[in-house]
C-alpha cells in the first residue's frame, strides 16, 4: 500500500500556520518595554560581569561527546534489560561485546588524555 | 585546668602584659594588654595542659562611657574540657589590635564580623572586608553612638 | 507599549477579547522560585501536592524571563535588595508581585531598630498584593493569588484607558 504524503505536508504546513498565527499575535497584544536592565544577562540576579558570547574552552564538546557516548549506551542497555530473560545467553553475549567494544573506545580516550581537563604536549610527562 | 591556674601559668610566662582575672564572668576572663595577644593565644593553642585549640567565639563590645572597646575571645579546649575568656581592652577612638589569624585560622571570618559590626581594625588581616553589610555601607552598626542613615541607593531605610 | 495596547474603543467586543486575554494571563501565573527565609518553606508547600497551586495554572520558574509573578517570601536585606530589584526588572511584563509574610510586607519582627532588614519590600518594587502572617499558611498564599487573579481581571489592555 501506497503512504499518501500528502497527509505530511498538510500537517507540516499546518503546524507552520499555528505556530506562526501565535507569534504573531503574540507580537501584538503584548506589552513591550525593554530596558538596559531587563535585557542585561540573568546571573541569579548579580551584576553580570563581562558579556554573555564568551568563548568557552573546546574541551567542553569533547567531554559531552563522551558523555553523549555513554548516554546512548544506555539507551540499548535498558531495553536490552527487559527482554534478556527471554532471549537468554546469546542476548548477555551481545551486550558484552557491545559493551567490550565501547570499554576499548574509552581506554583509548583516556590513554591519548582527552579526559585531563590540562592536556599534556608530546614528551612532557605527567605529574 | 581552674582558670587561677591557666592565670598564674600567664603571669609567670607573659608578666606584666596579663593584668587582670575576672572570675564572676562565665568563662572566667584575663584582661591582657594589647601588645602581647597573640603571643599569648599562640601560647595558650599549643601549650601543653592547656591545648585551646578551638576560639569559639570572637566579639566585640562597646563601653561607650568608659571611653574603651574591648574584644573578647572566647577560647574552649576539646581535649581538656576547660574553657576561657580572654579579654583586650582598646582605645575607642582608633581601636586597633593583632590579628589571631594565623593562629587560629577561623579567625578570619570572626575578625571580619568584628570589623564589619564595631569598626575594631585587625592590623596584619590578609582580607580585612564587611562580611555581613554591603561593601559601600556606611558606619559600623552596633557602636553605641551609630546613627541609622536615611537613605541607602535609591530606597528609605 | 505593544502594538494594539490601549488603542480600542469601549464596545462589547473589545471588552470581550479584553476578558479573554486577562482571563489567560491570570490561568498561567508562572512564579518565580525565589525564597529568603521561612516563607520560602511555606511557599514550598504551597505549591507541593497537597495544597497544589498547579491547579490555578500557577507553576514555579527558575528564572524571571519565563516568570509573570514574584513571589516575595522572606525577609529581605539591604544587601539582598539590590538583588530583588534587578531580578524583578529583569521579568518580562506584565508582571506581578506578592509580598508574602511580615516581613516582605513591612520588616515584621525587624521593623524597630533593624540596621541590616528592608522595611517592606514595596520601598523598591511595587506590590500588588499583601499576604499577611508569620509565616503565611498556605491557605492564605493561596488567597493571596486568588486576589491577584481578581485583580488581573480587572485590567484593560486593548481598550482605551
Amino acid at each position: 500500500m501506497m503512504f499518501n504524503f500528502s497527509n505530511v505536508f498538510v500537517f507540516l504546513a499546518m503546524g507552520t500556520v499555528f505556530v506562526a498565527v501565535t507569534l504573531f499575535l503574540g507580537r501584538l497584544i503584548r506589552p513591550a518595554d525593554p530596558n538596559v536592565i531587563k535585557m542585561s544577562n540573568y546571573e541569579c540576579g548579580e551584576e553580570p560581569i563581562g558579556h554573555s558570547w564568551i568563548t568557552f574552552n573546546v574541551r567542553f564538546y569533547v567531554i559531552a561527546l563522551i558523555f553523549v557516548i555513554f548516554d546512548v549506551e544506555v539507551v540499548f542497555l535498558v531495553p536490552w534489560a527487559v527482554v534478556f530473560r527471554s532471549m537468554g545467553w546469546i542476548a548477555f553475549w551481545d551486550m558484552l561485546i557491545f559493551i567490550v567494544v565501547l570499554l576499548v573506545g574509552f581506554a583509548y580516550v583516556w590513554e591519548m588524555g582527552d579526559l585531563d581537563w590540562i592536556e599534556y604536549e608530546e614528551g612532557e610527562e605527567e605529574e | 585546668m581552674e582558670a587561677k591556674k591557666i592565670f598564674d601559668i600567664l603571669s609567670g610566662k607573659f608578666g606584666g602584659s596579663i593584668q587582670q582575672l575576672q572570675e564572676s564572668t562565665f568563662p572566667p576572663s584575663v584582661v591582657v594588654g594589647s601588645d602581647a595577644i597573640v603571643e599569648v593565644c599562640d601560647f595558650l593553642k599549643k601549650a601543653e595542659g592547656l591545648d585551646f585549640l578551638s576560639l569559639v567565639c570572637l566579639s566585640g563590645v562597646d563601653l561607650k562611657e568608659q571611653g574603651r572597646m574591648t574584644v573578647v575571645y572566647h577560647l574552649g579546649s576539646m581535649k581538656h574540657g576547660h574553657m576561657i575568656a580572654i579579654k583586650v581592652e582598646l582605645d575607642r577612638s582608633s581601636p586597633h589590635v593583632r590579628t589571631v589569624e594565623k593562629v587560629w585560622p577561623v579567625a578570619n571570618w570572626y575578625e571580619r564580623e568584628a570589623y564589619d559590626m564595631f569598626g575594631i581594625v585587625f592590623d596584619g588581616h590578609s582580607d580585612l572586608r564587611r562580611i555581613l553589610m554591603p561593601e559601600d555601607w556606611e558606619g559600623h552598626p552596633m557602636r553605641k553612638d551609630y546613627v541609622y542613615p536615611k537613605r541607602y541607593h535609591t530606597w528609605d531605610v | 507599549m505593544g502594538a494594539l495596547e490601549d488603542r480600542f474603543p469601549d464596545n462589547i467586543l473589545f471588552t470581550t477579547v479584553d476578558r479573554f486575554l486577562n482571563w489567560s494571563k491570570k490561568s498561567s501565573l508562572w512564579y518565580m522560585l525565589f525564597a529568603t527565609a521561612c516563607c520560602g518553606i511555606e511557599l514550598m508547600q504551597t505549591g507541593a501536592s497537597r495544597y497544589d497551586l498547579d491547579r490555578f495554572g500557577a507553576v514555579f520558574r527558575a528564572t524571571p524571563r519565563q516568570s509573570d509573578l514574584m513571589i516575595v517570601a522572606g525577609t529581605i536585606t539591604h544587601m539582598m535588595a539590590d538583588r530583588v530589584k534587578r531580578l524583578y526588572d529583569q521579568m518580562p511584563s506584565p508582571k506581578y508581585v506578592i509580598a508574602m509574610g511580615s516581613c516582605a510586607n513591612t520588616g515584621g519582627p525587624f521593623y524597630k531598630d533593624s540596621y541590616a532588614v528592608l522595611k517592606g519590600v514595596d520601598k523598591i518594587i511595587p506590590v500588588d498584593v499583601y499576604v499577611p502572617g508569620c509565616p503565611p499558611r498556605p491557605e492564605a498564599l493561596i488567597e493571596g493569588i486568588m486576589k491577584l487573579q481578581e485583580k488581573i481581571m480587572e485590567k484593560k489592555n486593548l481598550v482605551k484607558k
